[in-house]
């Protein structure tokens, strides 16, 4: 994943390029000059609080809305009026829309597959096996008004999936779920990224559980993608140095001067048994707990405290938001 | 290049959810039956019985404005308002028919997928415009001319088996008949589907739907009116006439329905 002035990757052609993208409605723009790129079996992850333009981008990368500035190429092909259903074809997409109510579940899928060019037998083998993933299958002849609404979540992505898509945009995928129905669909699409290089754009702001599928990360805020890029190497450029945090069975106060000593960075962790201090290589960790082993301080644990994607979010919305 | 597949499985799906629709199936069927069974019925057997003339709208109208040269001579005075009736009043009821199931059905299938916030799964499809749009369209004909036509079946072993002996022999179904019923009704009921998928573009209700082709299909009715009040009369000529009129009129509305058609303005007005 590429961010701003959005250029071809050096090696094979991205499946999403996006490139100065804005969308105006009436005076207000939605969308401003936004420029990323996607390649295969890669999970990008579009955030962004309530408004920021999610929606808006998605529906000007599948060609439902024309954008007033910039270009969308799928799969190497620029996106135009003329090959947008063509190119929908190869695309997947669930949102929060409706499934179709007084059908069954049967129903609601094998019109999808249809639409999207399924012969009857593949349509009812990845029924059964969509279903068999989402723990739907036993109620392949309910109606979709008689579900829960996590069984229609999860229906919902069943939809989306249903014919292989190249490319899959997910919004939300995990509202409503239990953690252990979220956790079965995230490794779902983590076993589709690894399998069949799938790629994927997930739009959310509910980032617990999708933080280990995203490889790739745009960060919206009023429109604007704020941050752009791949996940650890902006986790790294965020935060340079390695976070751990010490807990000591004796005197903190002696084993924050020793860590002072050693390793130079202590923080202040509100806690009498820990110690939080960041390293810049690995490697000073085994010198600083050799030091506190010869200073007779006992040592219970060192953890590595790694920001996360969540971390990374909420530090762009507040360096956004600071006058 | 249109994929029916795609189009069938649409259409499939539209008619599975309109059969579980009680509410929407049930004046489909009971309308039409109240005009080729009760109507007909009552006039057969009540003849030109003031009760009758007087609680049917229009139809003393038409009866004083009828050219007796119409009717054959050797009926009698009873005998001939019953014939004036079952061949010339009867025959715009069927393009009202269409005309309503249209109503009901397409309002139904394109508002009202927006109203259950269904249609933005199907504009990500590989569904294109035209497909979309002629998809829904046949949702409403095709039943629309199921109906009518098994109206006009119903209808005419109504004529025959009980007005025919009493009218001296079976002289039903005319050729104005076949053309009205095969040809006309069914352009009609395109015509109203079109006009309302037009208006549903821009609706966000089933009721604004409804409402507004109902302002849109006026001349359709202002024709049927024109009929019952004997103002025009259908003869072969003039079926045939409309008939091609009325599918200039289709092709033309259905291309701009199809070129003014905008996922954008559909998915930004849900």
């Amino acid at each position: 994943m590429s961010a701003g002035p959005a250029s071809t990757p050096l090696s094979g052609v991205p499946t999403v390029l996006a490139s100065h993208l804005s969308k105006s409605f009436g005076t207000r723009e939605a969308v401003s000059d936004l420029s990323f790129s996607v390649s295969a079996g890669r999970a990008f992850g579009l955030l962004g609080p309530n408004g920021a333009g999610k929606t808006t981008t998605v529906r000007m990368l599948t060609g439902l809305i024309t954008p007033t500035g910039g270009d969308v190429t799928l799969f190497g092909e620029r996106l135009t009026h003329q090959n947008a259903d063509a190119l929908r074809a190869r695309i997947g997409v669930q949102t929060d829309t409706n499934l179709y109510e007084t059908l069954t579940v049967r129903d609601n899928l094998s019109t999808w597959g249809e639409l999207y060019g399924l012969t009857r037998k593949a349509v009812a083998r990845r029924t059964d096996e969509v279903l068999e993933v989402l723990a739907l299958t036993d109620r392949i002849d309910s109606l979709v008004g008689e579900l829960s609404k996590g069984m229609r979540q999860k229906l919902s992505v069943g939809r989306a999936v249903l014919h292989e898509p190249e490319l899959l945009f997910l919004d939300e995928p995990t509202a409503g779920l239990d953690p252990e129905a979220a956790e079965d669909l995230i490794d779902y699409l983590a076993q589709m990224i690894r399998s069949m290089r799938t790629t994927v754009i997930i739009c959310t702001h509910q980032l617990h559980g999708l933080e280990h599928l995203c490889t790739d990360v745009g960060i919206l805020q009023a429109g604007r993608l704020v941050v752009a890029g791949d996940v650890a190497q902006l986790l790294r450029r965020q935060w340079p140095r390695h976070r751990y945090t010490l807990t000591v069975g004796g005197d903190r106060e002696r084993a924050a001067q020793v860590v002072a000593r050693v390793v130079g960075d202590v923080e202040d962790s509100g806690h009498n048994a820990h110690v939080d201090f960041s390293v810049d290589d690995h490697a000073q960790v085994s010198a600083l707990v050799e030091q506190l082993v010869a200073e007779r301080i006992p040592v219970r644990s060192v953890v590595p405290q790694e920001p996360t994607l969540h971390d990374l979010y909420f530090a762009t919305i507040d360096e956004q938001e600071r006058p | 290049m249109i994929n029916r597949r795609r189009m069938w499985a649409v259409m499939r799906k539209d008619w599975r959810e309109l059969a579980r629709n009680k509410q929407a199936v049930t004046p489909l069927v009971i309308v039409p039956l109240l005009f080729v069974v009760a109507l007909p019925l009552a006039v057969i057997l009540l003849g030109d019985n003031a009760a009758l003339t007087s609680s049917v709208g229009g139809l003393q109208a038409f009866l004083d404005h009828l050219p007796r040269g119409l009717i054959p001579g050797d009926l009698s005075e009873r005998q001939a308002v019953v014939y004036a009736v079952l061949i010339y009043f009867m025959a715009p009821l069927f393009l009202i028919i269409p005309v309503m199931i249209a109503s009901i059905t397409a309002s139904s299938s394109f508002v009202g997928e927006k109203e259950r916030r269904t249609i933005e799964g199907l504009l990500y499809t590989p569904l294109t415009d035209r497909e979309l749009v002629l998809a829904k369209i046949l949702v409403s004909v095709v039943p629309s001319v199921l109906l009518v036509w098994t109206s006009f079946a119903i209808y005419t072993a109504i004529v025959d088996l009980i007005a025919a002996p009493r009218l001296g022999g079976v002289f039903f179904p005319t050729w104005t008949w076949v053309v009205i019923v095969v040809v006309l009704a069914p352009l009609v009921g395109f015509l109203a589907t079109c006009l309302i998928v037009a208006v549903s573009g821009r609706s966000s209700t089933m009721q604004d739907a409804q409402g507004a082709a109902l302002l849109v299909v006026l001349p359709v009715i202002g024709m049927v009116v024109s009929q019952a009040t004997g103002l025009l009369l259908f003869d072969i000529t003039v079926a045939l006439t409309a008939s091609a009129a009325v599918l200039v009129v289709d092709v033309g509305v259905y291309l701009a329905v199809v070129g003014r058609f905008r996922r954008e303005r559909i998915v930004t007005r849900l």
